[in-house]
């Protein structure tokens, strides 16, 4: 572990210097306490020549590092100033410090403030944040006034751009966003964003994001949005939904997420099947969904080694109006690397189940709600895409599990797609993924320096209805005998934000209505 | 026979709006689809769409896997006339020269009324109840205020003309039961003693004044000054729809355990039908007040001519009036 203020000094030249220049890294700067520095200073009459003031800067901070590296320096924080803030809220600055308070040695006080400055630059809002020592009263011995500088941004306004993997869609979303900083001063950012992806997926939201809000543990964040789904080629429906969403509780393994909406379900084309075309028309989303995450893989792209775990419950129609949504859905994902310890060589085993089912009066009779089922298919890896039962290789989105011919008519040609399948794939209630991938090194030393590396492996999975007393013609048998399967092998190229795969499928099983085919594909993933 | 016609009706399903007001449907237009295969002697099984009140599409009918639907070509009734085991119920009927002034009067005047009357004369609790209640009170009440908004957009209806409005959609309905009042007399149909789609319109639009809208609704007291009116709807109500299963809130629900509608001179004993026989009998002064009647009818078209030429006020015509009509033929 190396010296806090070593690591200070390699990382910024100017922390031993009095009056530190503006630095964009990490700045400190620490004076000695008054009453100990007096015994090894000496005692100077005259005004100093710069050249030997410099020297006893030097002096004073060599003292200092070696008393740091000896021993645990004693000191207490008698204040905390904040400067530099005209819009902010003091107690949103305040509320970053923590730890710095109750420091009681020189070396806590300084881990402290390198914590709370990158906890400070963390909220967006400022230019430039700096934290200074200055000695306490001369009344109050081994005590320290701790100086927050800080400098609000300037340019309030920011736009942003990027590519995200929405694997409960199966699609790729391209988003542009434009950003405003501490509206209000308490470190709030709004913002604006316009999201195009695959699947003709639009969005358009408005969101705000308060990270302190005050007695509340977890930032607050809260958006309005406008989503339209474009599912016409797979199911003959289209999906649009109006509403907001309530980020409630946000940490590293917790997520609690309040949704109200208003979702609408349309077929322009008029082909749907008979369940999809009951199912049409408007409902009112008003649910909680609650995603605990547990990821301890050495690596989201190449993992070779740890588990990881993910439990999603989503629960339907938290409202008084019994009209509303009602469904309970459960996902789980559990995956397992191990490494071999030759040739970087891994085994990647994953296995995700999922059910939905309605609930409330009547609910023997009901169906579940059509976009809350399980579609199966994508061109998404599931090594890195962690996030129930969503993907098999080889299959296309929504390419696979129960299906309904669509509406026959005798008077059109119905050749609006020459390969269209005229089925409409319904989704599952249940839902059951599995998956083995053995990835190792290639022999071409060039390629083991980039990542690049080779895999093997199989996936399996399947989707049954179980809704509308189809419960009673299911048997766990006819469930196992009917997983579609599939191998093979290829290339994946890693990168830092996404693995690119170029892999070659052979389909072991399928049903004759799935969209799945032996050949050769390219995939990209992002780690969700 | 009976398992026959017991898959038939499994094969053949009607979807509709919810059933209320003690009504199979609430909804005039899936009423009309509705009573139009009950006259057809169509086995079919009823079915209900409750959460889309804005859709076009809506009253559809499944036969297998083919569907028709209400937004297409023209109309459901028009295409069900070409659906296998159903027929033309029109054949015969629909080249009479009084064919086409009817159905004008039935799907302009009338339909207008009643939509009228649902979205904006009423204080629209009827409306809600048969499009919008098994909605969230949220979704159900915008799409409400939508649709009312698009009716007063469809009928020109600002604050300063309202009640001009008003007046004219109640006299135009007025005038058309007066005239329809007159075309009928006692008889059990409209055209020729058969029925028709014609019937299956009138008596959908006539139930759901009489049912669906409060006593105070002005539509409701106009078309319950003409008493054969009322007893024309009643008795087909009685005959098509409480004959069988009461109408219930139930997906399987089937209301065609009665189909004693038929297009020859009656032969049920039931008092309804009692009731025709004896009122068969035409006397001369009936007939005198058939062909008065068809004068009166015929001066109606002329006014709803010159309306619909001269005013354009109307924003969904699809009925062509043929200029043939203007020389048709009074005779019996």
């Amino acid at each position: 572990m190396t010296h806090p203020l070593n690591h200070n000094a390699a990382q910024n030249d100017d922390v031993v210097h009095p009056e530190p220049e503006d630095d964009e890294q990490e700045d400190e700067d620490a004076e000695e306490e008054n009453d100990d520095d007096d015994d090894v200073l000496p005692n100077l009459r005259a005004p100093p020549s710069p050249a030997s003031k410099l020297q006893q800067q030097r002096f004073k901070v060599e003292t200092l590092a070696r008393r740091l590296s000896s021993e645990m320096v004693p000191i207490r924080v008698h204040d905390i100033v904040v400067n530099g803030n005209t819009k902010t809220k003091d107690w949103v600055i305040e509320a970053e410090l923590k730890g710095i308070e109750t420091a009681t040695t020189m070396q806590d006080l300084m881990r402290a403030c390198e914590a709370a400055i990158a906890r400070l630059q963390a909220l967006e809002i400022f230019d430039s944040c700096k934290v200074r020592l200055e000695p306490g009263p001369k009344e109050l011995p081994n005590t320290a006034n701790v100086v927050v500088d800080v400098v609000e941004a300037n340019n309030t306004v920011s736009g942003e751009c990027g590519v995200y993997t929405k694997p409960s869609t199966s699609s790729w979303t391209l988003e542009c966003a434009l950003k405003y900083k501490n509206l209000f001063g308490y470190g709030d950012i709004w913002d604006t964003s316009l999201a195009y992806g695959g699947s003709q997926a639009t969005e358009l939201s408005l969101g705000v994001y308060a990270p302190l809000i005050k007695r509340l543990l977890t930032p607050i964040v809260a958006r309005i949005m406008l989503v339209s789904q474009d599912w016409q080629e797979f199911s003959s429906y289209k999906e649009q939904l109006l509403g907001a969403s309530l980020g409630l509780i946000s940490t590293k393994h917790h997520d609690l997420v309040y949704t109200l909406g208003w979702r609408t379900l349309t077929d322009p084309s008029q082909t749907s099947s008979r369940s999809i075309r009951r199912q049409l028309g408007h409902g009112l989303l008003s649910s909680l969904k609650y995603i605990f995450k547990m990821d301890r893989r050495n690596s989201p792209i190449r993992p070779t080694r740890g588990y990881a775990f993910l439990s999603t419950t989503h629960l339907g129609g938290l409202s008084p109006d019994h009209r509303s949504l009602r469904f309970l859905r459960q996902e789980f994902d559990v995956r397992l690397a191990v490494p071999f310890g030759f040739y970087n060589t891994a085994l990647n085993l994953g296995i995700s189940a999922g059910a939905v089912f309605p609930w409330g009066q009547g609910f023997m009779n009901k169906t579940s709600p059509l976009p809350e089922r399980f579609y199966l298919g994508g061109d998404f890896s599931p090594v890195c895409t962690l996030g129930g039962p969503t993907t098999l290789w080889g299959f296309k989105t929504r390419g696979l599990g129960p299906t309904e011919p669509r509406r026959q008519s005798r008077n059109r040609d119905d050749d609006n797609n020459g390969d269209s399948p005229g089925w409409d794939f319904i989704g599952g209630d249940l839902a059951v993924t599995a998956f083995a991938d053995l990835s190792f090194d290639l022999p071409i030393k060039w390629l083991r320096e980039h990542g690049i590396h080779g895999h093997v492996f199989a996936g399996s999975g399947n989707a049954a209805k179980l809704t509308q007393h189809e419960y009673k013609h299911f048997s766990p048998r006819k469930f196992l005998e009917s997983f579609r399967t599939s191998v093979g092998c290829g290339i994946v190229i890693p990168t830092r934000l996404f693995r690119l795969e170029g892999n070659y499928f052979h389909i072991l099983r399928k049903d004759e209505h799935d969209r799945g085919k032996t050949g050769f594909r390219f995939s990209f993933s992002a780690p969700s | 026979m009976m398992e026959e016609e017991s898959e038939r009706r499994r094969r053949h399903t009607l979807v509709v709006r919810k059933p209320c007001f003690g009504l199979p449907t609430g909804c005039p237009q899936c009423l009309s689809a509705f009573i139009f295969l009950k006259l057809s002697k169509l086995p079919f099984t009823l079915d209900f769409h409750l959460n889309y009140p804005d859709s076009e599409q809506i009253p559809y009918f499944e036969a297998g896997d083919s569907v028709v639907y209400n937004n297409e070509k023209d109309g459901i009734i028009e295409s069900l006339k070409k659906e296998e085991g159903v027929g033309d119920l029109d054949d015969g009927v629909s080249s009479l020269p009084e064919w086409i002034p009817t159905k004008v009067m039935l799907t302009t005047w009338l339909a207008d009324a009643l939509e009228y009357e649902l979205w904006v004369g009423d204080d629209g609790s009827s409306a809600y109840s048969i499009y919008y209640s098994d909605l969230p009170w949220p979704i159900g009440k915008v799409l409400f205020w939508k649709k009312a908004h698009w009716v007063k957009h469809k009928h020109g209806i600002t604050k300063d003309n309202a009640e001009v409005k008003e007046e004219e959609i109640y006299g135009r309905a007025n005038s058309a039961y007066d005239a329809l009042s007159m075309w009928l007399g006692d008889e059990n149909y409209l055209f020729q003693n058969r029925s028709s789609s014609m019937d299956a319109i009138f008596l959908s639009h006539a139930l759901v004044v009489l049912h669906a809208l409060p006593e105070s609704s002005m539509l409701r007291i106009k078309f319950s000054e003409h008493t054969n009116l009322v007893r024309y709807a009643q008795r087909h109500k009685t005959e098509l729809i409480e004959a069988g299963t009461s109408p219930s809130y139930d997906p399987s629900f089937n209301s065609d355990a009665s189909s004693s509608a038929s297009r020859a001179r009656s032969t049920s004993s039931s008092k309804a039908k009692s009731k025709q026989k004896s009122k068969r009998e035409e006397t001369k002064e009936e007939k005198t007040l058939r062909k008065r009647a068809k004068y009166f009818v015929a001066a109606q078209l002329i006014a709803v001519f010159l309306f619909v030429s001269i005013m354009s006020g109307y924003a969904g015509g699809d009925v062509e009036i043929d200029d043939d009509d203007a020389g048709y033929d009074l005779d019996d």
